[in-house]
This record gives C-alpha cells, sequence and structure tokens, in this order.
C-alpha cells in the first residue's frame, strides 16, 4: 500500500492560529487557578530567595578565606570562625534546597486535587447523556495523567518565574557597590539572555507545534494500522506495512529533533552569554590584579574582591537557567488544560428547572405534555401525547431508532425536551426528583468491582444485610451467588441473564414508584426470558412499570403497549 | 537492569552516534571544569603577580596565555553543549525510530489469535509512550554515568598531581554522592514508586468502573459517593507522592551538603599545605575552584537512578509483546497450495485456555469446494471461534483442520491466508484513500480492475458521488463513510482478492433491509463458484445456502 503522509505547511499554519488563541485562553486559566495556591508558591519563592542570598554570603566567605591564606597569609587555625560560617552557610542551604521542591510539591498537589474534583462535579452537572459520548478511556486519562501533568507548573514553573524576576536584580544590587563594572556586565547581558531566548521561544512554538501534530498523527496512524493489522495479513501486506511504519517513525524523529534544535539554541544562547561574562568578569578583574586595567573600580581591586564577582558571576544566570529547564513544564501543562478546559467550558445541556408544582387537571402519575426533541442534526420526538396512571403495567415498543431510549431519558430528566413538559407526579421533572422516583435497569447493567451485596445496595448503600438479602432472594440472585461473592470488572464470571437478576435486585430494593427495565430480555434464550418475566412479574407487583421492549412474550403480559415510530406515537 | 540490558542490544547499529554524544557529553563537561579551576587559578596568580609589581619589581607574569584559554575554554563549553545535545538526541531518536518499527514487526505474528485480549489502545500506548520512554536508557542513564566515571577518574588524578590528600577525599565524597546517596534513596523510594503505580492503575480501573457505569450511578443516585471514593484515592496517591518528594528532596540536599563538605576539607588542606610551602598561592585558588566544579558531574545521577523503575516497567511491558509465541507454528517445510479447497473438520475442540470452558465441543464438518454453508447461533455459542479455526488463527486442541486431505497445519500461513476472502460487521477501513483501501486486496490491481470491484460492489454511485471520486481520504480523518458504504468497500475488496473459499461473519449486521439485500445481491453473484462459509444470528439470506447448521454452547448441529 502507498500511503502518503499528510503534513501539508498550509494545513499546519491554520492549525497554528486556531493553537495560538487556545493556548491563550489556557494560559489565561492557568494563571486563574494559579490563586488557589498563591501561599504555597509564595513559600517556594521565599525559600529560593533566601537560598540567593545565602549564595551571596557562601561567595563572600569563600572569597574573604582565600585571601586571607594566599595574600594575607593567615594560619588555618585563625580562620575558624570563617569556616564555622560556612559550614552554617552550607547547612542553611542544605535545607533550602530540601523546602523547595516540598512547598512545591504542596501547590501541585493541592491543584490536583482541586482539579479532579472540579472534573467529577461537570461530569454530573453535564449527565449521562453527554458521559456517554467520550470514551470512558479518554476520561480517565483525563483525570489521572492530564490533571497530573499540571503538577509542574505549579510546583516549578510558577516559583522560578518569580525567581527570575528578583534574584538577578538582588545580585545586581549586591555586586554594584563592590564593582560597579561587573554590575553593568551583569545589567547589560542579563536582559540580552532574556530577548534571545524569547526570540527563539517564538521559533520554538511554532516548531513544537509542528512536532505535535506529527506525534499525533504518528499514533493515529499506528492506531489504524494496528487496529487493522488482522485485515492487513489477511490480504498478506502486512509485512509490507513495515516500510510505512519506518517512514512515519522517522518522520517523527526529524520533526522532534527540529523542535529540539531549536531548544538546544535556546540554552545555548543562555550559555553563550553566561560562559561570556564569566570570561569577561574574569578576565576584567585579572587584568585589574595585574594593574593593567586602568579603568573603572578595578585599579584597586582586591583578590577577595575579585573572586567574590567571579563566582557570584555563573550564580547570576542560575534563575534563567533553571526557568529554560522549567519551560517545558509549562508547555506540558498548557496541553493538559487544553483537553480539561474542553471538559470544563461545556455548557450544561440541563439547565435549572424550578420544581414549582405545575397546574394541571390530570391527575395522571406521568404525563407528556406534546414533547419534541430534536438534536442537531434530526428530530426525534415528535409533539409525544401521553398519561400513564399508577400502577399501569406499560409496554414501549418500537424499532430500534424509534426514540424510546430518548423517551425514557426524558423521563429520568438526563435530557430536557426542545418544547413540550414533561411531568412526574405533577411537577416538572428534574434530574434529581426522578432518580428518587424512578428504578432504571438498562440494557446491560452496569455491574460494579465489588460484592454482590455492594452491587444490589448500589442505591441503598444504609439497606440491612437482612433486606438486601431478601432482595436478592426475591430476584433469584441467591441461586447462583451469595452476598459477598465479588464481581470483575463489568460483571466478570456472570452471565447475562444473572447480570440481569443483580440489576433487578438493586432495583427492587430501591423500592421507587416507577420501575423502568430497557429490553429486559434481549440476549436470553426462551426458558431463560420466561423465568425472567416471572422473576419481573412477582417483584413489581404493586409498581408501575414501563418496559421498553420488542419481545412478544413481554408485550403480551403488559396491560399497555405504547408504539413509537419514527418518533411519534401510534396507538 | 536486565531489560535495560536487553534493549541496549538494540542500540547497537547505532554504537557510533552513541560513542559520539557520549565522548562529546565529557568534552564538554571537562571543559567547564577546566574553565572555573583556571579562572581561579588565574585570578590569584594575577593578584600576586599584581603584587610583586606593585612593590617595583619586573612584570613576569604571562597574562595573555591564560586569557586566551579561559576565552577557548568558554566557547567550548558552549559549542560543546550545543553539539553534546544535538547528536546524543539524535542518535537516541534514531534508536527509537528502529525500535517502533522492529515492535511492529514483532507484532505481526501475534495477531490475531494472540493479542485477542489486548486492546488496540494498550498497544498503541506500548508503541508510542512506552517506546518513547526508554529514551531515558542512554539520554538520563547511560551517558551521564559514563560520563561521571571517565570525568571523576580525571578529575581524581589531575588533583592528585598537586595534592593527593584533597583528591582522595573529594575523590571518596564523589562516590558517596554519585552512587551510593542514589542508591540508597532509590531503594527507600521503591517501595513508595510501586505504591503509586498500583495505586494509579487501581484509580483508572475504577475511573473507567464509574464512567462505564455513569447511567446506573446517576440513576441510583450513587455518584456522589463513588466521586468521594475516587477523591479519597486520589487523595491516597498524592500522599504517597509526598512521601516520595520528600525523600527526593532530602537526598539532593544530602548531595548538596556532601559537595559543601569536601569543599570545605579542601580549602582547610589547602590553607594547610600552604602555610607548609606544599602548594602556591595560586594553586590553593586552583584546587578549591576544581573541587567547587566537580560536582556538576554527579548532579543528574539521582536523577538517572531513579528514571530506572520508570524505564524497568516501560521495558518490561514492550518486552511482554515482543516476547509472546504466537499462537501458532510455521510449518517446517509447507506444503504449496493445493487445486481445490475442499475443508473438512473432525472431531475438534477448543479452548482458549486450561483454565476456562470448551468454546467448541466435537465439531465435525466437511465443507466441500463450491458448497454454501450457514451457521446460525447466538453471539457467544462458538460460531466466530470456529471460523478462527478455520483460517487458523489458532489451532485446536483436540481434532485437525484439512484443506484438501492436508492439515492446516503444513501449509504456510501466509499463504493459507490467500485462500480466504472475509466480509464482516468489522470491515476495517484504513485512513487512506479509497484506492488505496482497495489496493489493499490486491497491489497490482489495474484501473479496469478497480472499476469492475467498485460496479460489482454497488460503490459507483457512491464514488462519483465524491468530488476526488476513488482519490478521496476516508477513513478517520477523512470523509465519512456510512456502516453501508463501508461495507460496500469491504466487499470490493473481496472482489478484487478473488479467493477461492469465502467467510462471511455477519455480512449484513447492522445494515438497513435494502442495503442488506443489495450485498447478498452482488454476493450471490461474483460468489456462484465460490466456497461460502456465514455466520449470522439471524434468518436472512439463507436462501443462498446449501447446507444450514444451528450452533449452541459449542455443538454444532444440522438444522
Amino acid at each position: 500500500m502507498t500511503t502518503r503522509v499528510h503534513l501539508t505547511e498550509s494545513a499546519n499554519q491554520i492549525y497554528f492560529d486556531k493553537n495560538k488563541a487556545r493556548e491563550k485562553i489556557c494560559a489565561v486559566w492557568l494563571k486563574s487557578q494559579a490563586k488557589k495556591v498563591r501561599k504555597s508558591v509564595l513559600l517556594a519563592t521565599t525559600v529560593g530567595i533566601v537560598n540567593g542570598g545565602l549564595v551571596i554570603g557562601q561567595s563572600a566567605l569563600l572569597a574573604l578565606v582565600l585571601q586571607a591564606i594566599i595574600i594575607d597569609k593567615l594560619s588555618v587555625e585563625s580562620l575558624i570562625p570563617y569556616f564555622l560560617g560556612l559550614a552554617s552557610v552550607f547547612i542553611a542551604r542544605g535545607l533550602c534546597v530540601y523546602s523547595y521542591p516540598v512547598f512545591g510539591f504542596e501547590a501541585g498537589a493541592r491543584i490536583r486535587v482541586n482539579i479532579r474534583q472540579q472534573l467529577q462535579d461537570k461530569f454530573l452537572e453535564l449527565g449521562p447523556s453527554v458521559i456517554k459520548q467520550y470514551q470512558s478511556g479518554a476520561l480517565a486519562t483525563l483525570t489521572l495523567e492530564q490533571v497530573d501533568a499540571l503538577e509542574h507548573y505549579f510546583s516549578r514553573y510558577l516559583p522560578q518565574q518569580m525567581l527570575v524576576g528578583i534574584l538577578p536584580i538582588i545580585f545586581i544590587l549586591v555586586v554594584m557597590p563592590v564593582n560597579w563594572v561587573v554590575g553593568i556586565i551583569f545589567l547589560v547581558t542579563g536582559p540580552l539572555v532574556i530577548v534571545f531566548m524569547a526570540l527563539i521561544g517564538m521559533g520554538a512554538a511554532s516548531a513544537s507545534r509542528n512536532q505535535f501534530l506529527a506525534m499525533s498523527r504518528m499514533s493515529g496512524y499506528f492506531l489504524d494500522r494496528l487496529q487493522g493489522l488482522s485485515t492487513l495479513k489477511l490480504f498478506g501486506v502486512a509485512t509490507a506495512e513495515l516500510k510505512n511504519i519506518n517512514e512515519m517513525a522517522e518522520g517523527f524523529r526529524e520533526k522532534t529533533m527540529a523542535v529540539l534544535h531549536i531548544a538546544f539554541l535556546s540554552s545555548a544562547v543562555l550559555e553563550f552569554f553566561s560562559a561570556v561574562a564569566v570570561a569577561l568578569v574574569a578576565v576584567y578583574v585579572g587584568l585589574g590584579l595585574l594593574g593593567q586595567m586602568p579603568f573603572g573600580p578595578a585599579e584597586h581591586i582586591t583578590l577577595k574582591e575579585a573572586l567574590f564577582v567571579l563566582l557570584l558571576a555563573p550564580e547570576f544566570f542560575m534563575p534563567f537557567r533553571q526557568l529554560a529547564v522549567n519551560y517545558h513544564d509549562r508547555a506540558t501543562a498548557l496541553g493538559a488544560s487544553d483537553a480539561i478546559l474542553a471538559v470544563l467550558e461545556q455548557e450544561p445541556v440541563l439547565k435549572n428547572i424550578s420544581t414549582h408544582s405545575y397546574c394541571n387537571i390530570d391527575k395522571s402519575l406521568i404525563i407528556f405534555n406534546k414533547v419534541c426533541k430534536n438534536y442537531t442534526q434530526r428530530t426525534v420526538l415528535i409533539d409525544i401525547d401521553l398519561s400513564i396512571q399508577k400502577g399501569e403495567k406499560v409496554a414501549l415498543i418500537g424499532e430500534s431508532g424509534a426514540g424510546k431510549t430518548t423517551l425514557i431519558n426524558l423521563l429520568l430528566g438526563f435530557e430536557q425536551p426542545t418544547s413540550g413538559t414533561v411531568l412526574l407526579k405533577g411537577d416538572i421533572v428534574n434530574q434529581t426528583k426522578s432518580t428518587k422516583m424512578i428504578a432504571w435497569v438498562g440494557q446491560s447493567a452496569a455491574i460494579f468491582h465489588g460484592s454482590v451485596k455492594e452491587n444490589i445496595a448500589l442505591a441503598e448503600p444504609d439497606a440491612s444485610l437482612e433486606q438486601i438479602y431478601e432482595a436478592a432472594k426475591a430476584a433469584g440472585v441467591t441461586e447462583f451467588a451469595g452476598l459477598e461473592t465479588q464481581i470483575g470488572e463489568r460483571g466478570y464470571g456472570l452471565s447475562g441473564g444473572q447480570l440481569q437478576r443483580v440489576a433487578l435486585a438493586r432495583a427492587f430494593l430501591k423500592n421507587s414508584e416507577i420501575i423502568i427495565l430497557d429490553e429486559p430480555t434481549a440476549n436470553l434464550d426462551e426458558t431463560n426470558k420466561i423465568k425472567l418475566l416471572e422473576v419481573i412479574e412477582q417483584l413489581f407487583k404493586d409498581k408501575t412499570l414501563i418496559i421498553a421492549t420488542h419481545d412478544p412474550l413481554v408485550i403480551d403480559r403488559m396491560d399497555k403497549c405504547i408504539k413509537l415510530a419514527h418518533g411519534e406515537v401510534q396507538r | 537492569m536486565r531489560d535495560a540490558w536487553f534493549f541496549l542490544k538494540l542500540f547497537k547499529p547505532y554504537s557510533a552516534w552513541l560513542l559520539a554524544g557520549v565522548a562529546l557529553s565529557l568534552l564538554t563537561s571537562l571543559a567547564a571544569i577546566i574553565l572555573l579551576t583556571l579562572s581561579g587559578w588565574f585570578i590569584s596568580a594575577s593578584a600576586i603577580a599584581g603584587l610583586v609589581a606593585i612593590d617595583g619589581n619586573a612584570l613576569a607574569f604571562n597574562f595573555m596565555l591564560p586569557a586566551a584559554q579561559i576565552r577557548a575554554l568558554a566557547i567550548t563549553r558552549t559549542l560543546g553543549r550545543y553539539a553534546e545535545r544535538l547528536v546524543t538526541h539524535e542518535a537516541t531518536f534514531r534508536v527509537l525510530a528502529h525500535i517502533r518499527s522492529w515492535f511492529f514487526q514483532h507484532t505481526i505474528p501475534l495477531l490475531p489469535g494472540r493479542l485477542a485480549l489486548i486492546r488496540s489502545g494498550d498497544l498503541l500506548s506500548r508503541m508510542t509512550s512506552d517506546i518513547d520512554a526508554l529514551d531515558a536508557l542512554y539520554l538520563r542513564l547511560v551517558a551521564p554515568i559514563t560520563v561521571a566515571i571517565i570525568g571523576g577518574v580525571v578529575v581524581t588524578a589531575f588533583l592528585a598531581t598537586y595534592a593527593p590528600v584533597i583528591s582522595i577525599t573529594n575523590g571518596v565524597i564523589l562516590l558517596v554522592a554519585g552512587l551510593l546517596i542514589p542508591w540508597v534513596f532509590n531503594q527507600l523510594g521503591n517501595e513508595g514508586a510501586e505504591r503509586i503505580t498500583v495505586l494509579m492503575a487501581n484509580y483508572k480501573i475504577r475511573q473507567v468502573d464509574t464512567f462505564q457505569g455513569f447511567t446506573d450511578l446517576v440513576a441510583n443516585q450513587a455518584y456522589d459517593r463513588f466521586s468521594a471514593f475516587l477523591s479519597q484515592f486520589s487523595d491516597r496517591m498524592i500522599h504517597t507522592q509526598r512521601q516520595n518528594n520528600q525523600l527526593t528532596a532530602i537526598s539532593s540536599a544530602l548531595t548538596y551538603l556532601l559537595s559543601q563538605v569536601s569543599l570545605l576539607l579542601a580549602l582547610v588542606f589547602a590553607g594547610f599545605l600552604f602555610t607548609e610551602n606544599k602548594l602556591t598561592g595560586p594553586e590553593v585558588a586552583l584546587v578549591v575552584f576544581c573541587v567547587l566544579a566537580t560536582f556538576e558531574l554527579v548532579t543528574p545521577l539521582p536523577q538517572a537512578i531513579q528514571m530506572l523503575a520508570k524505564l524497568q516497567k516501560s521495558a518490561q511491558r514492550i518486552r511482554q509483546i515482543v516476547e509472546l509465541e504466537p499462537s501458532i507454528k510455521e510449518p517446517q517445510q509447507a506444503v504449496l497450495l493445493p487445486k481445490q479447497f475442499d475443508l473438512h473438520l473432525s472431531d475438534i475442540s477448543f479452548r482458549y485456555s486450561q483454565q476456562q470452558d470448551w468454546v467448541l465441543k466435537h465439531i465435525n464438518l466437511s465443507i466441500l469446494q463450491g458448497t454454501k454453508v450457514a451457521i446460525v447461533g447466538a453471539s457467544g455459542s462458538g460460531k466466530t471461534t470456529l471460523l478462527h479455526l478455520l483460517m487458523r488463527y489458532y489451532d485446536p486442541d483436540l481434532g485437525e483442520v484439512k484443506l484438501a486431505q492436508q492439515s492446516l497445519k503444513s501449509y504456510a500461513t501466509e499463504q493459507l491466508m490467500t485462500c480466504f476472502g472475509v466480509l464482516s460487521q468489522r470491515s476495517q477501513l484504513f485512513a487512506a484513500t479509497i484506492k488505496e483501501n482497495l489496493l489493499i486486496a490486491k497491489p497490482s490491481a489495474t484501473t479496469v480492475e478497480l472499476d469492475a470491484a467498485i460496479n460489482a460492489a454497488g460503490l459507483k454511485k457512491f464514488v462519483s458521488s465524491l468530488p476526488d471520486g476513488i482519490d478521496t481520504w476516508v477513513g478517520e480523518s477523512g470523509v465519512k463513510v456510512s456502516g453501508g458504504e463501508a461495507r460496500r468497500i469491504a466487499l470490493a475488496r473481496l472482489y478484487l482478492k478473488d479467493a477461492p473459499i469465502l467467510i462471511l461473519d455477519e455480512p449484513t449486521e447492522g445494515l438497513d433491509a435494502d442495503t442488506e439485500r443489495e450485498v447478498f445481491n452482488a454476493l450471490s453473484d461474483f460468489a456462484q463458484h465460490k466456497t461460502i462459509v456465514m455466520l449470522t444470528h439471524r434468518v436472512v439470506g439463507l436462501a443462498l445456502m446449501d447446507n444450514v447448521y444451528t450452533m449452541e454452547n459449542g455443538v454444532l448441529s444440522q438444522l
């Protein structure tokens, strides 16, 4: 197969422009989140500043000691106070080295907890009809890995960003009175570093998007080919595909290297300036010491002054270098916040509705009043008028796609009608109210990690053991499992019919007024079907029961039949 | 460590790149150390020479040479660092690209039999992020450790020429800071790191569980409870991470302190040596500055050793796949494909593993060339498994499948595949043009043949409605293709491949009644003289069939 890889420049340009605006939104959001952890970030920054002060002290002491030994020829014993001073500076710096990441961590931790909570709340607000459209794996990655990816922005990048604004100024202020020429060397090279890094950074942003694009293309391509590998093998072209995989991987390498090229160039610029500055300082003070520099304070410079500024020179550039390292954390956080924001920004489809009683003479339990439901593309329900009385047993039938599921979702409050009203006991439906009044069992009931007992007591966690046992027994669960039997992910180990029983026991224990069952007999053979229907009849004999079904066996057993076709009720 | 070694062997073809990277990296590190050392010496020597000059003696100090050397070293360091990064990364990414295709190559024989249980997303993450994680093996582990060892030896030897005492103390402290501390803290942090991996995996499972059962949770008003439980889980994860972060912080504080202890000792020793006239003034500064600079060699090591655990995990995940035995073995000496294609299954039984129940039980079935057979059964009855045995995705545990009186095991799998044309409900469309999707079936197909296939599959109208026609990009990121159209493309592939045995696995599942009829019409024309084995759980299209069987709980019976 001769598959080309599309990576045209114009496609990239469009992608950039769209992304630039998006990146700004993400950056603003990240900043706004930072307010929540201001204290920890400030603490970490303070530690960084203290550490900077200690660096100055350490350089001064070191310079003094060397001067004392080499020039003043003092004995080592007489220098003991200096050594003790140095030792205490070292210990204090050790404490800074320890506490800087510890405070930073708290900032990152608190943010992660907070955003996880925001997401969990948002999921509920969006409701099942929206959540179902996502892949559960993708959402799980969002709440775990993507949220974790934010950590270093808050724990490392933010404190470092503040340090870059503060420490170099402190260094310049300290150096100025000692040697103003060196101070000016710092003053000139510092901003230059920033300007050049920003210039290169702009190029880096576009190159890194290029790489990002290449990476998502590569992942997409690999997934495509891995999923279709059986097909490729069937047609005998799997080995030929290797060539394309190779090309893809090589293309990704080139794009990655292009990004790194720029990143390395930017750190090379940094290194270059810092090296030039250090060399300038060294040569300036060195010549001054030799008496060959008839300019500025170097004319009368001492060794201790010379060593002090020389030791400080590389330290002056340290915050810049560290920020360059942490810049990557920012890019990672921006990427992650894009995905997180995509969920947090979603407008909930469920509007808050006042639950005030709706004036109606009709005293039916459930009323659909001229209900329409449209999605962007198509109309699913048209002018539905229905009423269901307390205690009625209703079969809801219709082809798949006729609107049964939407109708049930409206009743459960998972979705809201485009027009018209759905009333439950005379009140307009909302999710909280309806989930209390209705027990719903879906086509494939969800079973969670844990025991049968926990699964039955899903809606009633405080139910007594007797109540749970009674429900299990009534639904026939006790015939195949004990209450403490552990069931795995998606009910692994239980058959379809058995899963249905557990779900029925769950609904029975919930003891709601209305029971809705969605295709309870799908995937069951005749014998099991009849058995199950008997159980259902027994369990819910005094409830209002609505069953969505195709099955004539089920329809026969109901009092009433509502048929949906093309979004309309046919009686 | 064994996993790391396994992958290092894959690095071999790129050893020239890798060596160049290490050499440059060593050069750069040494340049940085010499730069600081020389500067210290230069300043002190200048100071002393300056004092002498003030005393009125002639100035004999040549300051031009060291000043030039300092400039040269500064440039070497800057350029060297840049070149080193380019070369080491280029080397690494070349290796990774190579590992990726190596990985893909190893998955080919594993599908579909062996990897049926591994989700494609999981496989993808092994092929992308796990392989990406291997970059640390050279960049973070092998290269810095090599540089630290060689650099450490060079510096220690250099210091020994001036002051053996300082050389020894500094060497010992370097060893402790570079090896002992990272090792000890890695041991201490190991348990926590493992706990985090387990916690994360469990969190993810629960989170997926919550999303998959989301509707049930909301309907049962249990979401808040589950959400609170997840938050607790997240708190536990973060708490463990906090402990690990503390350990890391302590380890870097200790490493820092050790470097300062070494500096302080060097200062004191140098002071004594100076008073004993064993070191000159400038040499004191040289030694002290050299000690100060050497600790840059070991700073990347704690991180390197921390990477090891993560690296190990990724390496294992890659090896897990690559070292799987394929579910079938290729014959030593393959028999040539026959001219006729009678299939015989005699007393076949099969189960996926020893622990699981039998999926197929004592199945006997003969499908002579040209006969058309349908197998009706509910999902889970074992009919798809039966097809997989026919195409030798697996071998039966008992009994034998024969093609033209020869065991399937005696044919080369690639040859065997040419006998089968498959149409299933999961027709795989690739992200490529329609034409490329068709050419998979017959890379040499001419335009005339392609047109004929498109006509036969009833795709003509669809293709001519597209502005780019047959060159339209489909699949992910391409034009949306409906289920019916995708099935027709698969049908056209079937036509192009022109295999003698057609395997139809619920061929019209999910299609509307009109499309279903058209697909069957197209099939009946083109498959007149071919063998057909069709699976279905509904009674559709059975008119075409010579024999109809039912499958229930792994038992086959004729209708």
